[in-house]
Protein backbone atom coordinates (compact mmCIF):
# COMPACT_ATOMS: atom_id res chain seq x y z
CA UNK A 1 0.00 0.00 0.00
CA UNK A 2 1.47 3.37 -0.94
CA UNK A 3 1.63 5.73 1.97
CA UNK A 4 -0.14 8.68 0.37
CA UNK A 5 -0.06 10.58 3.65
CA UNK A 6 3.71 10.86 3.45
CA UNK A 7 3.60 11.79 -0.23
CA UNK A 8 0.93 14.40 0.43
CA UNK A 9 2.94 15.87 3.25
CA UNK A 10 6.00 16.38 1.08
CA UNK A 11 4.56 16.94 -2.37
CA UNK A 12 5.19 20.67 -2.44
CA UNK A 13 8.78 20.16 -1.44
CA UNK A 14 9.24 17.40 -4.00
CA UNK A 15 7.71 19.60 -6.67
CA UNK A 16 10.16 22.34 -5.84
CA UNK A 17 13.09 19.99 -5.92
CA UNK A 18 11.95 18.80 -9.32
CA UNK A 19 11.72 22.35 -10.63
CA UNK A 20 15.08 23.15 -9.15
CA UNK A 21 16.69 20.16 -10.78
CA UNK A 22 15.77 21.63 -14.17
CA UNK A 23 17.90 24.66 -13.46
CA UNK A 24 20.94 22.46 -12.89
CA UNK A 25 24.09 23.15 -10.96
CA UNK A 26 24.80 26.76 -10.35
CA UNK A 27 27.80 28.78 -9.42
CA UNK A 28 27.10 31.64 -7.10
CA UNK A 29 29.46 34.49 -6.72
CA UNK A 30 28.50 37.17 -4.29
CA UNK A 31 30.70 40.13 -3.69
CA UNK A 32 30.06 43.13 -1.55
CA UNK A 33 31.10 46.60 -2.50
CA UNK A 34 30.60 47.97 0.99
CA UNK A 35 33.53 48.67 3.25
CA UNK A 36 34.39 45.71 5.45
CA UNK A 37 33.18 46.10 9.02
CA UNK A 38 35.35 44.51 11.64
CA UNK A 39 35.32 44.66 15.40
CA UNK A 40 36.84 42.76 18.27
CA UNK A 41 35.52 40.72 21.15
CA UNK A 42 37.04 43.18 23.63
CA UNK A 43 35.13 46.10 22.05
CA UNK A 44 31.92 44.10 22.17
CA UNK A 45 32.38 43.10 25.82
CA UNK A 46 33.17 46.70 26.77
CA UNK A 47 29.93 47.81 25.07
CA UNK A 48 27.95 45.12 26.86
CA UNK A 49 29.32 46.07 30.28
CA UNK A 50 27.94 49.60 29.93
CA UNK A 51 24.38 48.37 29.30
CA UNK A 52 21.79 48.08 32.06
CA UNK A 53 21.28 44.33 31.89
CA UNK A 54 18.30 44.24 34.23
CA UNK A 55 15.96 46.38 32.13
CA UNK A 56 12.65 44.76 31.32
CA UNK A 57 10.74 45.34 28.12
CA UNK A 58 7.14 44.82 27.12
CA UNK A 59 8.24 44.56 23.48
CA UNK A 60 9.47 41.00 24.08
CA UNK A 61 6.92 39.65 26.58
CA UNK A 62 8.53 36.23 27.06
CA UNK A 63 12.18 37.19 27.02
CA UNK A 64 13.84 37.34 30.44
CA UNK A 65 16.45 40.12 30.71
CA UNK A 66 18.89 38.02 32.71
CA UNK A 67 18.74 35.09 30.29
CA UNK A 68 19.00 37.51 27.35
CA UNK A 69 22.06 39.41 28.55
CA UNK A 70 23.80 36.36 30.07
CA UNK A 71 23.40 34.75 26.68
CA UNK A 72 24.87 37.76 24.86
CA UNK A 73 27.88 37.64 27.19
CA UNK A 74 28.34 33.93 26.51
CA UNK A 75 28.08 34.55 22.74
CA UNK A 76 30.90 37.07 23.00
CA UNK A 77 33.11 35.12 25.37
CA UNK A 78 32.70 31.83 23.55
CA UNK A 79 31.15 32.24 20.08
CA UNK A 80 31.47 28.51 19.46
CA UNK A 81 28.65 27.87 21.92
CA UNK A 82 25.90 29.17 19.59
CA UNK A 83 23.31 26.41 19.68
CA UNK A 84 20.54 26.32 17.05
CA UNK A 85 18.48 23.87 19.09
CA UNK A 86 17.50 20.24 18.90
CA UNK A 87 15.19 19.24 16.01
CA UNK A 88 14.96 22.77 14.61
CA UNK A 89 15.66 23.99 11.07
CA UNK A 90 17.97 26.70 12.42
CA UNK A 91 21.31 25.10 11.42
CA UNK A 92 21.87 27.63 8.60
CA UNK A 93 21.49 30.50 11.04
CA UNK A 94 23.80 28.67 13.45
CA UNK A 95 26.58 28.57 10.83
CA UNK A 96 25.83 32.20 9.98
CA UNK A 97 26.16 33.16 13.66
CA UNK A 98 29.59 31.59 13.79
CA UNK A 99 30.68 33.73 10.83
CA UNK A 100 29.10 36.93 12.18
CA UNK A 101 30.87 36.51 15.51
CA UNK A 102 34.13 35.96 13.69
CA UNK A 103 33.78 39.25 11.79
CA UNK A 104 31.79 41.70 13.86
CA UNK A 105 30.91 40.80 17.47
CA UNK A 106 30.36 44.47 18.35
CA UNK A 107 27.89 44.83 15.47
CA UNK A 108 26.07 41.75 16.77
CA UNK A 109 25.76 42.92 20.36
CA UNK A 110 24.71 46.46 19.34
CA UNK A 111 22.10 45.02 17.01
CA UNK A 112 20.71 42.67 19.65
CA UNK A 113 20.55 45.41 22.26
CA UNK A 114 18.71 47.74 19.88
CA UNK A 115 16.36 44.97 18.89
CA UNK A 116 15.62 44.30 22.57
CA UNK A 117 15.06 48.00 23.33
CA UNK A 118 13.09 49.06 20.26
CA UNK A 119 11.66 45.88 18.78
CA UNK A 120 13.43 46.62 15.49
CA UNK A 121 17.04 47.22 14.49
CA UNK A 122 19.48 47.51 11.62
CA UNK A 123 22.47 45.25 11.11
CA UNK A 124 24.91 46.89 8.70
CA UNK A 125 22.46 47.85 5.94
CA UNK A 126 19.64 45.41 6.65
CA UNK A 127 16.67 46.51 8.72
CA UNK A 128 14.88 43.86 10.79
CA UNK A 129 11.33 44.35 12.05
CA UNK A 130 10.11 41.01 13.40
CA UNK A 131 6.49 39.95 13.08
CA UNK A 132 4.20 39.91 16.14
CA UNK A 133 4.14 36.09 16.13
CA UNK A 134 7.93 35.88 16.30
CA UNK A 135 8.11 38.49 19.07
CA UNK A 136 5.60 36.43 21.03
CA UNK A 137 7.48 33.16 20.43
CA UNK A 138 10.93 34.37 21.50
CA UNK A 139 11.64 33.04 24.97
CA UNK A 140 9.06 30.27 24.73
CA UNK A 141 10.94 27.67 22.64
CA UNK A 142 11.06 24.51 24.74
CA UNK A 143 12.77 21.15 24.64
CA UNK A 144 15.46 22.39 22.28
CA UNK A 145 18.33 21.62 24.65
CA UNK A 146 20.23 24.57 26.03
CA UNK A 147 18.47 26.90 23.56
CA UNK A 148 15.57 26.77 26.05
CA UNK A 149 17.42 29.14 28.36
CA UNK A 150 19.29 31.13 25.71
CA UNK A 151 16.85 33.92 25.09
CA UNK A 152 19.18 36.05 22.95
CA UNK A 153 19.78 33.15 20.57
CA UNK A 154 16.03 32.47 20.40
CA UNK A 155 15.47 36.11 19.39
CA UNK A 156 18.37 36.05 16.90
CA UNK A 157 17.38 32.81 15.13
CA UNK A 158 13.68 33.66 15.00
CA UNK A 159 14.32 37.18 13.68
CA UNK A 160 16.69 35.92 10.99
CA UNK A 161 14.26 33.21 9.89
CA UNK A 162 11.41 35.72 9.88
CA UNK A 163 13.32 38.19 7.72
CA UNK A 164 15.18 36.11 5.15
CA UNK A 165 13.05 34.08 2.77
CA UNK A 166 14.04 31.67 0.03
CA UNK A 167 12.02 29.39 -2.18
CA UNK A 168 11.94 26.70 0.51
CA UNK A 169 9.93 29.09 2.68
CA UNK A 170 7.50 29.96 -0.13
CA UNK A 171 4.52 28.04 1.25
CA UNK A 172 5.14 28.82 4.88
CA UNK A 173 6.11 32.43 5.35
CA UNK A 174 4.14 33.32 8.47
CA UNK A 175 5.37 31.95 11.75
CA UNK A 176 3.07 29.72 13.74
CA UNK A 177 3.86 27.81 16.93
CA UNK A 178 6.28 24.97 16.17
CA UNK A 179 7.49 26.47 12.88
CA UNK A 180 11.06 26.50 14.13
CA UNK A 181 10.90 22.79 13.24
CA UNK A 182 9.45 23.34 9.77
CA UNK A 183 10.26 24.72 6.32
CA UNK A 184 9.43 28.18 7.67
CA UNK A 185 12.97 28.18 9.11
CA UNK A 186 14.85 26.33 6.38
CA UNK A 187 17.67 27.83 4.34
CA UNK A 188 18.57 27.07 0.74
CA UNK A 189 22.09 27.71 -0.54
CA UNK A 190 21.55 31.05 -2.27
CA UNK A 191 19.69 32.38 0.77
CA UNK A 192 22.61 31.33 2.96
CA UNK A 193 25.14 33.04 0.69
CA UNK A 194 22.97 36.18 0.64
CA UNK A 195 22.71 36.22 4.45
CA UNK A 196 26.46 35.77 4.91
CA UNK A 197 27.16 38.47 2.37
CA UNK A 198 24.79 40.95 3.99
CA UNK A 199 25.62 40.29 7.64
CA UNK A 200 29.35 39.61 7.43
CA UNK A 201 30.11 42.27 4.85
CA UNK A 202 32.81 40.19 3.20
CA UNK A 203 33.38 38.52 -0.13
CA UNK A 204 31.56 35.18 -0.28
CA UNK A 205 31.71 32.64 -3.07
CA UNK A 206 30.05 29.29 -3.42
CA UNK A 207 30.02 26.27 -5.66
CA UNK A 208 27.22 23.74 -5.77
CA UNK A 209 23.45 23.97 -5.53
CA UNK A 210 20.45 22.69 -3.61
CA UNK A 211 20.19 19.58 -5.71
CA UNK A 212 23.30 19.04 -7.77
CA UNK A 213 26.71 18.56 -6.23
CA UNK A 214 29.54 20.98 -7.03
CA UNK A 215 31.51 20.31 -10.18
CA UNK A 216 34.76 19.88 -8.38
CA UNK A 217 37.11 17.15 -9.54
CA UNK A 218 38.79 16.44 -6.22
CA UNK A 219 36.71 17.71 -3.31
CA UNK A 220 39.38 16.95 -0.71
CA UNK A 221 42.08 18.94 -2.55
CA UNK A 222 39.63 21.78 -3.18
CA UNK A 223 38.91 22.08 0.55
CA UNK A 224 42.48 21.54 1.69
CA UNK A 225 43.73 24.26 -0.64
CA UNK A 226 41.32 26.85 0.78
CA UNK A 227 40.96 25.99 4.45
CA UNK A 228 43.90 28.07 5.70
CA UNK A 229 43.16 31.21 3.71
CA UNK A 230 39.34 31.30 4.00
CA UNK A 231 36.56 30.21 6.31
CA UNK A 232 34.68 27.32 4.74
CA UNK A 233 31.06 26.44 5.30
CA UNK A 234 29.69 23.22 3.83
CA UNK A 235 26.12 22.49 2.81
CA UNK A 236 25.82 18.75 3.35
CA UNK A 237 23.47 15.82 3.34
CA UNK A 238 23.66 15.05 7.04
CA UNK A 239 21.36 12.03 6.70
CA UNK A 240 24.25 9.98 5.31
CA UNK A 241 26.75 10.61 8.09
CA UNK A 242 24.18 11.06 10.83
CA UNK A 243 21.58 8.44 9.95
CA UNK A 244 18.15 8.75 11.47
CA UNK A 245 16.60 5.58 10.12
CA UNK A 246 17.78 2.33 8.57
CA UNK A 247 16.36 2.83 5.10
CA UNK A 248 18.91 2.24 2.40
CA UNK A 249 17.19 4.49 -0.11
CA UNK A 250 17.46 8.10 0.92
CA UNK A 251 16.72 11.37 -0.82
CA UNK A 252 19.97 12.81 -2.02
CA UNK A 253 19.42 16.33 -0.76
CA UNK A 254 21.38 18.65 1.49
CA UNK A 255 20.00 19.10 4.99
CA UNK A 256 22.61 20.81 7.12
CA UNK A 257 25.21 23.60 7.30
CA UNK A 258 28.53 23.18 9.06
CA UNK A 259 31.73 25.19 9.44
CA UNK A 260 34.76 23.17 8.39
CA UNK A 261 37.58 23.58 10.91
CA UNK A 262 40.14 20.96 9.82
CA UNK A 263 40.51 18.31 7.17
CA UNK A 264 43.21 15.68 6.77
CA UNK A 265 43.66 12.44 4.83
CA UNK A 266 45.38 9.16 5.59
CA UNK A 267 44.97 6.64 2.81
CA UNK A 268 41.27 6.62 1.96
CA UNK A 269 40.25 7.82 5.41
CA UNK A 270 39.43 11.51 5.64
CA UNK A 271 39.21 13.07 9.08
CA UNK A 272 36.84 16.01 9.25
CA UNK A 273 36.61 18.37 12.15
CA UNK A 274 33.68 20.72 11.94
CA UNK A 275 31.61 23.10 14.01
CA UNK A 276 27.86 22.86 14.38
CA UNK A 277 25.35 22.91 17.25
CA UNK A 278 27.53 24.67 19.78
CA UNK A 279 30.63 22.52 19.51
CA UNK A 280 33.17 20.75 17.36
CA UNK A 281 32.80 17.24 16.02
CA UNK A 282 35.44 14.97 14.57
CA UNK A 283 34.58 12.10 12.29
CA UNK A 284 36.22 9.83 9.78
CA UNK A 285 34.73 9.18 6.37
CA UNK A 286 35.87 7.84 3.03
CA UNK A 287 36.67 10.02 0.02
CA UNK A 288 33.55 8.63 -1.68
CA UNK A 289 31.34 9.64 1.24
CA UNK A 290 32.87 13.12 1.31
CA UNK A 291 31.94 13.59 -2.34
CA UNK A 292 28.50 12.13 -1.71
CA UNK A 293 27.53 14.41 1.17
CA UNK A 294 28.68 17.81 -0.10
CA UNK A 295 26.21 19.92 -2.11
CA UNK A 296 27.64 23.35 -1.47
CA UNK A 297 31.05 24.73 -0.60
CA UNK A 298 30.88 28.30 0.62
CA UNK A 299 34.16 30.14 1.05
CA UNK A 300 34.23 33.32 3.08
CA UNK A 301 37.14 35.75 3.16
CA UNK A 302 38.91 35.81 6.50
CA UNK B 1 -11.32 -10.66 -11.58
CA UNK B 2 -13.91 -9.40 -9.08
CA UNK B 3 -13.00 -12.28 -6.77
CA UNK B 4 -9.29 -11.31 -6.92
CA UNK B 5 -10.09 -7.69 -6.27
CA UNK B 6 -12.23 -8.62 -3.29
CA UNK B 7 -9.50 -10.86 -1.96
CA UNK B 8 -6.88 -8.09 -2.17
CA UNK B 9 -9.28 -5.55 -0.68
CA UNK B 10 -9.87 -7.82 2.31
CA UNK B 11 -6.13 -8.34 2.75
CA UNK B 12 -5.43 -4.59 2.54
CA UNK B 13 -8.23 -3.82 4.99
CA UNK B 14 -6.95 -6.47 7.34
CA UNK B 15 -3.40 -5.11 7.20
CA UNK B 16 -4.56 -1.55 7.61
CA UNK B 17 -6.69 -2.41 10.59
CA UNK B 18 -4.40 -4.82 12.34
CA UNK B 19 -2.50 -3.87 15.48
CA UNK B 20 -2.42 -0.20 16.30
CA UNK B 21 0.94 1.39 17.09
CA UNK B 22 0.00 1.62 20.74
CA UNK B 23 -0.56 -2.11 20.97
CA UNK B 24 2.82 -2.81 19.34
CA UNK B 25 4.70 -0.48 21.61
CA UNK B 26 3.10 -1.52 24.86
CA UNK B 27 3.46 -5.15 24.01
CA UNK B 28 7.10 -4.86 23.04
CA UNK B 29 8.02 -2.83 26.09
CA UNK B 30 6.17 -5.17 28.48
CA UNK B 31 7.86 -8.21 26.91
CA UNK B 32 11.36 -6.71 27.10
CA UNK B 33 10.82 -4.52 30.17
CA UNK B 34 13.54 -6.08 32.35
CA UNK B 35 16.26 -5.95 29.71
CA UNK B 36 15.35 -2.50 28.36
CA UNK B 37 15.22 -1.01 31.86
CA UNK B 38 18.58 -2.56 32.72
CA UNK B 39 20.11 -1.11 29.52
CA UNK B 40 18.82 2.30 30.53
CA UNK B 41 20.16 2.10 34.08
CA UNK B 42 23.54 0.74 32.95
CA UNK B 43 23.82 3.53 30.38
CA UNK B 44 22.90 6.14 32.97
CA UNK B 45 25.76 5.03 35.22
CA UNK B 46 28.35 4.84 32.43
CA UNK B 47 27.25 8.13 30.91
CA UNK B 48 27.52 9.92 34.25
CA UNK B 49 31.22 8.97 34.40
CA UNK B 50 32.01 10.01 30.82
CA UNK B 51 29.30 11.09 28.36
CA UNK B 52 28.68 9.14 25.19
CA UNK B 53 25.89 7.98 22.87
CA UNK B 54 25.48 4.75 20.92
CA UNK B 55 23.67 4.05 17.66
CA UNK B 56 23.38 1.07 15.36
CA UNK B 57 23.54 2.54 11.88
CA UNK B 58 22.73 -0.53 9.80
CA UNK B 59 19.62 -2.65 9.54
CA UNK B 60 21.20 -5.80 10.96
CA UNK B 61 22.67 -3.91 13.91
CA UNK B 62 26.22 -4.91 13.01
CA UNK B 63 27.73 -1.43 12.85
CA UNK B 64 27.84 0.63 16.00
CA UNK B 65 28.45 4.35 15.94
CA UNK B 66 29.81 5.76 19.15
CA UNK B 67 29.78 9.45 20.01
CA UNK B 68 32.46 10.19 22.58
CA UNK B 69 31.56 13.50 24.09
CA UNK B 70 33.91 15.88 25.87
CA UNK B 71 33.60 19.58 26.72
CA UNK B 72 35.49 20.65 23.63
CA UNK B 73 34.95 17.92 21.07
CA UNK B 74 32.59 15.12 20.08
CA UNK B 75 34.29 12.24 18.32
CA UNK B 76 32.07 10.03 16.16
CA UNK B 77 33.47 6.69 15.05
CA UNK B 78 31.93 3.56 13.59
CA UNK B 79 32.96 0.02 14.47
CA UNK B 80 31.85 -3.56 14.29
CA UNK B 81 30.99 -4.68 17.83
CA UNK B 82 33.86 -6.76 19.17
CA UNK B 83 36.36 -5.12 16.85
CA UNK B 84 39.73 -4.41 18.48
CA UNK B 85 39.71 -0.79 17.27
CA UNK B 86 36.58 -0.20 19.37
CA UNK B 87 38.25 -1.39 22.58
CA UNK B 88 41.40 0.58 21.75
CA UNK B 89 39.42 3.77 21.21
CA UNK B 90 37.40 3.34 24.39
CA UNK B 91 40.61 2.79 26.32
CA UNK B 92 42.33 5.74 24.69
CA UNK B 93 39.56 8.13 25.69
CA UNK B 94 39.16 6.68 29.22
CA UNK B 95 35.82 4.91 28.85
CA UNK B 96 34.82 1.84 30.84
CA UNK B 97 35.68 -0.60 28.04
CA UNK B 98 33.97 -3.70 29.42
CA UNK B 99 30.92 -1.72 30.56
CA UNK B 100 30.39 -0.11 27.14
CA UNK B 101 31.03 -3.40 25.33
CA UNK B 102 28.46 -5.15 27.52
CA UNK B 103 25.97 -2.39 26.81
CA UNK B 104 26.55 -2.69 23.05
CA UNK B 105 25.92 -6.46 23.18
CA UNK B 106 22.73 -6.01 25.22
CA UNK B 107 21.48 -3.32 22.85
CA UNK B 108 22.18 -5.54 19.86
CA UNK B 109 20.26 -8.45 21.43
CA UNK B 110 17.28 -6.29 22.39
CA UNK B 111 17.27 -4.31 19.11
CA UNK B 112 17.90 -1.02 20.84
CA UNK B 113 19.14 1.17 17.99
CA UNK B 114 20.04 4.38 19.84
CA UNK B 115 20.66 5.54 23.37
CA UNK B 116 21.67 8.96 24.58
CA UNK B 117 21.10 11.52 27.27
CA UNK B 118 18.90 14.52 26.42
CA UNK B 119 19.04 17.76 28.36
CA UNK B 120 15.98 19.90 29.00
CA UNK B 121 15.05 22.73 31.33
CA UNK B 122 12.44 23.18 34.03
CA UNK B 123 12.23 26.65 35.61
CA UNK B 124 15.50 27.42 33.82
CA UNK B 125 17.24 24.56 35.64
CA UNK B 126 18.90 21.73 33.67
CA UNK B 127 17.35 18.26 33.79
CA UNK B 128 18.19 15.09 31.92
CA UNK B 129 16.30 12.21 30.47
CA UNK B 130 17.57 9.05 28.84
CA UNK B 131 16.24 8.56 25.34
CA UNK B 132 16.40 5.18 23.67
CA UNK B 133 14.79 3.76 20.59
CA UNK B 134 13.99 0.19 19.62
CA UNK B 135 13.41 -1.39 16.24
CA UNK B 136 10.88 -4.14 16.86
CA UNK B 137 10.28 -6.56 14.02
CA UNK B 138 6.96 -5.42 12.61
CA UNK B 139 5.10 -5.55 9.36
CA UNK B 140 5.79 -2.59 7.11
CA UNK B 141 3.60 -1.23 4.33
CA UNK B 142 5.14 -0.60 0.94
CA UNK B 143 6.70 2.91 0.79
CA UNK B 144 5.78 3.57 4.40
CA UNK B 145 8.52 4.92 6.64
CA UNK B 146 10.19 2.67 9.22
CA UNK B 147 8.78 2.77 12.72
CA UNK B 148 10.70 2.84 15.94
CA UNK B 149 9.54 2.67 19.49
CA UNK B 150 11.17 5.54 21.38
CA UNK B 151 11.27 5.57 25.16
CA UNK B 152 11.98 8.50 27.43
CA UNK B 153 13.18 7.79 30.97
CA UNK B 154 12.79 10.81 33.22
CA UNK B 155 14.43 11.03 36.65
CA UNK B 156 11.32 12.38 38.32
CA UNK B 157 7.57 11.81 37.96
CA UNK B 158 6.02 13.70 35.05
CA UNK B 159 2.60 15.18 34.39
CA UNK B 160 0.26 13.55 31.85
CA UNK B 161 -3.20 14.53 30.67
CA UNK B 162 -6.29 12.30 30.64
CA UNK B 163 -5.23 10.90 27.25
CA UNK B 164 -1.88 9.88 28.73
CA UNK B 165 0.04 12.57 26.82
CA UNK B 166 3.20 13.99 28.38
CA UNK B 167 2.70 17.58 29.56
CA UNK B 168 5.10 20.45 30.14
CA UNK B 169 3.86 20.66 33.71
CA UNK B 170 0.67 20.24 35.69
CA UNK B 171 -0.31 23.91 35.58
CA UNK B 172 0.00 24.79 31.87
CA UNK B 173 -1.49 21.59 30.44
CA UNK B 174 0.65 22.24 27.37
CA UNK B 175 1.59 19.00 25.60
CA UNK B 176 5.34 18.57 25.64
CA UNK B 177 6.98 17.37 22.47
CA UNK B 178 10.36 15.67 22.40
CA UNK B 179 12.00 15.85 18.97
CA UNK B 180 8.67 16.98 17.61
CA UNK B 181 6.81 13.93 18.94
CA UNK B 182 4.02 13.59 21.49
CA UNK B 183 4.91 11.02 24.15
CA UNK B 184 2.47 8.76 26.03
CA UNK B 185 2.53 7.43 29.55
CA UNK B 186 3.89 4.01 30.46
CA UNK B 187 4.67 4.82 34.08
CA UNK B 188 4.86 8.22 35.80
CA UNK B 189 8.57 8.34 34.88
CA UNK B 190 8.67 6.46 31.56
CA UNK B 191 6.88 7.41 28.35
CA UNK B 192 6.93 6.30 24.74
CA UNK B 193 6.14 7.29 21.20
CA UNK B 194 6.21 5.72 17.76
CA UNK B 195 8.55 7.57 15.45
CA UNK B 196 10.01 7.36 11.96
CA UNK B 197 13.48 8.27 13.19
CA UNK B 198 15.50 6.45 15.76
CA UNK B 199 17.35 9.60 16.83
Amino acid sequence: MINYKILARHYRFLLFLFLLSITGSEQILASDLLAKTRSTKAEALAFLEKIDQTKETSLWPNVKPKLFYDNLKLNLEDPGTFYPGRSTYFCGYGALSYLVMEKDPLGYVKFMNELYDKGAATFHTTHFKPSAAVVQAAGTLKFKGVLDIRHAEQVWFLVLADHYKGYLNFFNKKFQEGDENSFWASTNLSKFVNMVNKLCNVHVSAVGSDLIKPWVKDVYSYLEKRIDSTTISLYINNRIIHKKNHDKIKFSIPTHYIILRQISRQGDVITLRYWDYGGETEMQISNRTLKKIIFGIITIDK
Amino acid sequence: MIRSLSFFSVIILFLAASCSTKMISNKYYQEQKGTVDSIESRYEKLNAKKPFALAFTDKKLNIVSIEMISDTLTRIYEFNPGEKRLADSLLKYNYDTSGVNYLIRKMQQTKVTWINSVDYYVNDQPQQLIYLSIKPVTFRYLFSPPQYLALGYFRTAQAFDEKGRLLDNRRTKRVRKIKGQVFYRITDRICYTITEKYR
